[in-house]
């Protein structure tokens, strides 16, 4: 019977070629919709979540219940950041770390803040200062040359600024504008008059006090290169998170204080930015565009023609006669002015460019400063203590990291290293103990003989205020400065940063102190839930305040990102089927209507209400089999080649979500049960009210003549 | 003699028209027994075909008691009529009513398939069978659209057969063919009714038919107002 009921369903379905066509387009669509979102999804998914837990999030992520916000590893601007904090991570950690699923726990805090990348004037002001302490006169041949260049890069410097701030005034409205603005402006014309300069060596030291206070000030904006760090033990988290890795210099040592910067950042922030446009330049040209048709190379050739300043302001004379003989000789040209040389040799071409970037770093690039921060610097964070005032640390930088196959994530390449000493200073959460260290550790040095309530008091009068005696203030003022410079400030600050850094601390120091939240990886995705559930319930059982998240929920808007697609998916995938249902309902309905007579005539030969219904649903189910097995066929080929050839990353949240620079949809077996059982669930749907239409045909219709 | 095969005891068929009642079939006592080639005459709108389909347990009466081969029709269920249908009954239809989709031996071959548990070598021999008894043997592979009126009344005819009820009812069979070929279906019917003694009930009002028939029941206004051969009716 059910070989006959295939036959009809089959021929039916040939008999109305048309209508089973356009019915069978939307099926396949609607399977190869299915088959390639759930491949495309379940391979996103562990993409994802390759990346997420390899690189930040871990397995699982703790933090305090109690915090005003939920965590977010990966803030949106609108998502709040004040998460609390975990003050019994030893604790925890030894607790949680009994659990046999648990390979570790990682404290953790992520905080933003500034760092000062060298403004190029204030590093040429201190080569004049160190040529000062030598003195002047006696600087050897060498030196004197040294310095003269310096002196008159300087010069140059101003000179440029002063033509920049022109176009500032011109735009400012004199009435409204910040008067120290004004001022400012004003003194950088002052200096950049060459009068200015006719004495600069004879009163040396009354000329820098001024380029030192009004000037230099008015060229700090760029030098401000904003940063997000977290706060973490760096050793047992390059441990635990299989996907770090070091790129420069090398891992913080074991127990001391230090800074890594994501290498991604590094690149794109610290770097000079016409070499890093140069850089992305190489990269595009090897992935075979062109200038002809590509925008962003055409951008960023007009950038670098535009910004020759970035180039020519670093350069001093001596170095600017060096630049323009090179680009003379390879310009072939007898063009003296520099910017003109430069602006034309960053005209490059698909032709010209890898002999123009070799020469580029061959014979500019040691000219410049590179990097604003390098390797092996010390550099000061300005952050913001979550009291709400400034707080500044010192951390040297041992170098920089990636992340595995998300070199070119932004995503991953955002968020820098710190050791969780150094966090927790700029954080404010200093403990009793800690403070009792640093107490010690500058008695020392020998700096802490003046406390700042002296010193307060001492310059601002204490209980003398109110006096007003702007006189007596400075007196007492400078009296505390001649009480610093007797204990040779300067020299105790230092002792007191290498001191710092060469401190190693045990595990314990790590561990006993506070920390934001906490990464806790496992030996297998596999654990994620029945960890959670473990450690919600001991946290309950100990009256812990533990909110605990896994990867996807920590990760903010990024976790939800995969539930953007699902849910695009799921609307297109219902609005074919929906298509779908309507138009099979519809068709069939129609089909009952015309077969009245040949269902009568099967009910009057003895054929019972369910064959009848059988036959309709067999129909439907033949239309989903023969167009699910073809969506599926086009379904399972579009998947091969995607998995073959992948899907290209086009933008830094891409890279970071396929976890590398494309994604290779894979097909599991479920994935083509999932569209075959919904394309059949459909077309079954579609097909029932027809199909009890048609059951309920009288044998007595048989006999009636149209 | 054996009971017989038909039994109606005043039987009537009304049917409602909103609140106009229109009376089909009007208190009709008829028997009919096992092998009879029995043909319902009458115009137009005088009950055939309501009779028919009382007796084909598709339809059921108002009034009065159908007894089809001893079954009393009036307490059967929906079910229980169908399965009736199926094992005693066979349809041959004045338009020929064959599966549009499925060729001559499937259409054959279809009830044979809702009776289940027929062997399939014995549903090929009993479809082929068939075919060749009424002289279709080489167009089982004919779909309807390729074949004749009469090649079609012809499957029907062995459409209906191939189950071998008890008995088969015929709704006007040769309306919709030609005088010459209506004959030759009769003539076949007849002669399967000789051969196997299958009771055969047909209605017609074409007088040419009626004359072959052993037995003419003639219907005006939902009554029987001629018996040709009075049989047991009371």
């Amino acid at each position: 019977m059910f070989g006959t009921l295939i036959r009809i369903a089959w021929r039916n379905l040939w008999a109305h070629k048309a209508k089973t066509l356009v019915v069978g387009i939307i099926l396949t669509m609607g399977t190869i919709l299915v088959l390639l979102g759930a491949s495309l999804l379940s391979t996103l998914d562990t993409s994802m979540s390759e990346s997420l837990i390899g690189s930040i999030a871990g397995h699982l992520q703790v933090s305090d219940a109690n915090g005003k916000d939920k965590l977010v590893l990966f803030p949106s601007p609108v998502d709040g950041t004040d998460f609390g904090h975990l003050d019994k991570f030893k604790e925890l950690r030894s607790e949680i770390e009994k659990l046999p699923e648990v390979e570790a726990m990682i404290p953790m805090g992520f905080a933003f803040a500034f760092v000062f990348g060298g403004n190029l004037l204030d590093i040429k002001l201190a080569e004049i200062r160190k040529a000062m302490v030598t003195g002047l006169d006696n600087l050897d041949a060498k030196e004197k040359r040294r310095y003269t260049a310096t002196r008159d890069h300087v010069k140059r410097i101003v000179s440029l600024l002063s033509n920049d701030l022109k176009n500032v005034e011109a735009i400012v409205n004199k009435e409204t504008a910040d008067k120290a603005m004004i001022e400012g402006i004003k003194d950088v014309r002052i200096v950049a008059r060459d009068e200015w300069w006719s004495d600069f060596d004879g009163s040396v030291e009354k000329k820098m006090e001024f380029l030192e206070n009004k000037v230099a000030r008015m060229a700090i904006g760029e030098d401000l290169i904003p940063l997000r760090y977290m706060g973490t033990d760096p050793h047992r988290f390059a441990e635990n998170f299989s996907r770090f890795e070091i790129v420069e210099g090398k891992m913080i040592p074991k127990g001391k204080r230090g800074f890594l910067l994501a290498s991604w950042y590094f690149e794109e922030m610290v770097k000079h930015k016409t070499a890093r446009r140069l850089d992305k330049m190489k990269d595009r040209l090897a992935d075979e565009y062109t200038f002809e048709t590509d925008d962003q190379l055409k951008d960023m050739r007009t950038k670098n023609k535009r910004q020759y300043k970035e180039i020519t302001y670093q350069l001093d004379d001596p170095a600017a006669e060096q630049v323009r003989k090179v680009l003379q000789d390879h310009l072939g040209t007898k063009e003296t002015d520099l910017p003109k040389l430069v602006t034309s040799f960053m005209d490059v071409t698909e032709a010209n460019f890898a002999a123009r970037y070799k020469l580029f770093y061959d014979a500019i690039a040691p000219h410049l400063q590179l990097y604003r921060i390098k390797v092996g610097d010390t550099i000061t964070i300005r952050g913001v203590a979550k009291g709400g005032y400034p707080t500044s640390v010192n951390v040297k930088v041992y170098g920089t990291f990636r992340f595995k196959s998300l070199e070119k994530s932004a995503m991953a390449g955002v968020v820098n290293i710190m050791d969780i000493h150094s966090f927790r200073e700029l954080y404010g959460h200093l403990t009793a103990d800690k403070e009792a260290e640093i107490k010690e550790i500058r008695q020392d040095s020998g700096i802490d003989e003046v406390n700042r309530e002296a010193a307060e008091d001492a310059l601002f009068g204490g209980d003398d205020a109110d006096s007003g005696v702007v006189e007596k203030i400075g007196e007492e003022a400078s009296a505390v400065f001649d009480e610093f410079a007797g204990v040779d400030m300067q020299a105790g600050a230092a002792d007191y940063a290498k001191r710092l850094e060469n401190r190693t601390y045990t595990q314990d120091d790590i561990d006993g102190g506070i920390v934001n939240n906490a990464a806790i990886v496992l030996t297998g995705k596999e654990h994620i839930w029945p960890v959670k559930a473990k450690i919600e319930s001991m946290a309950k059982a100990k009256s812990w305040p533990l909110r605990v998240m896994d990867w996807r929920e920590a990760s903010g808007n990024v976790g939800r990102f995969i539930g953007v697609i699902y849910i695009v998916l799921l609307v297109a995938i219902l609005g074919v089927y929906g298509v779908a249902l309507f138009i099979i309902n519809n068709s069939m309905v129609m089909a009952t209507m015309e077969r009245t007579r040949e269902i009568g005539t099967m009910r009057a030969m003895g054929a019972q209400r369910r064959m009848v219904l059988g036959m309709f649903l067999t129909e439907s189910l033949t239309l989903g089999a023969v167009f699910g097995a073809i969506g599926s066929a086009i379904g399972m080929a579009i998947v091969g080649y995607l998995g073959s050839v992948g899907i290209p990353a086009v933008n830094d949240i891409l890279v970071f979500l396929f976890a590398g620079p494309r994604l290779y949809p894979a097909l599991q077996t479920w994935h083509i049960a999932a569209a075959l059982a919904l394309v059949l669930l459909v077309t079954t749907i579609s097909s029932l009210y027809p199909a009890w239409l048609a059951a309920r045909v009288q044998p007595v219709e048989a006999m009636s003549e149209e | 003699m054996s009971d017989p095969i038909v039994r109606l005891q005043k039987a009537q068929k009304i049917y409602k028209l909103g609140t106009i009642e229109v009376p089909a079939l009007v208190d009709i006592d008829l028997d009919i027994r096992s092998g009879d080639f029995a043909v319902v005459a009458g115009p137009s709108g005088s009950g055939k075909t309501t009779l028919l389909n009382l007796i084909g347990c598709v339809d059921v009466a108002t009034g009065g008691k159908v007894f089809v081969d001893g079954n009393d029709t009036g307490a059967m269920t929906e079910r229980e009529l169908t399965r009736l249908r199926l094992n005693r009954l066979g349809f041959i239809f004045q338009s020929f009513n064959l599966v549009a989709v499925l060729d001559a031996y499937q259409n054959v071959e279809f009830p044979l398939l809702l009776q289940k548990g027929i062997a399939p070598s014995e549903r090929k021999d009993r479809v082929n069978g068939m075919l060749d008894a009424v002289g279709l043997g080489n167009h089982g592979h004919h779909r309807p659209s390729e074949l004749s009126g009469g090649q079609r009344q012809r499957v029907a005819i062995a459409r209906a057969l191939v189950t071998r009820p008890r008995i088969v009812l015929a709704d006007e069979p040769t309306a919709n063919l030609d005088s010459k070929t209506g004959a030759q279906i009769i003539e076949l019917m007849k002669e399967l009714n000789e051969k196997n003694g299958t009771t055969f009930i047909f209605s017609t009002h074409d007088h040419a038919v009626m004359n072959q028939a052993a037995r003419s029941i003639e219907l005006v206004d939902g009554r029987i107002v001629s018996d040709d051969t009075v049989g047991a009716a009371a």
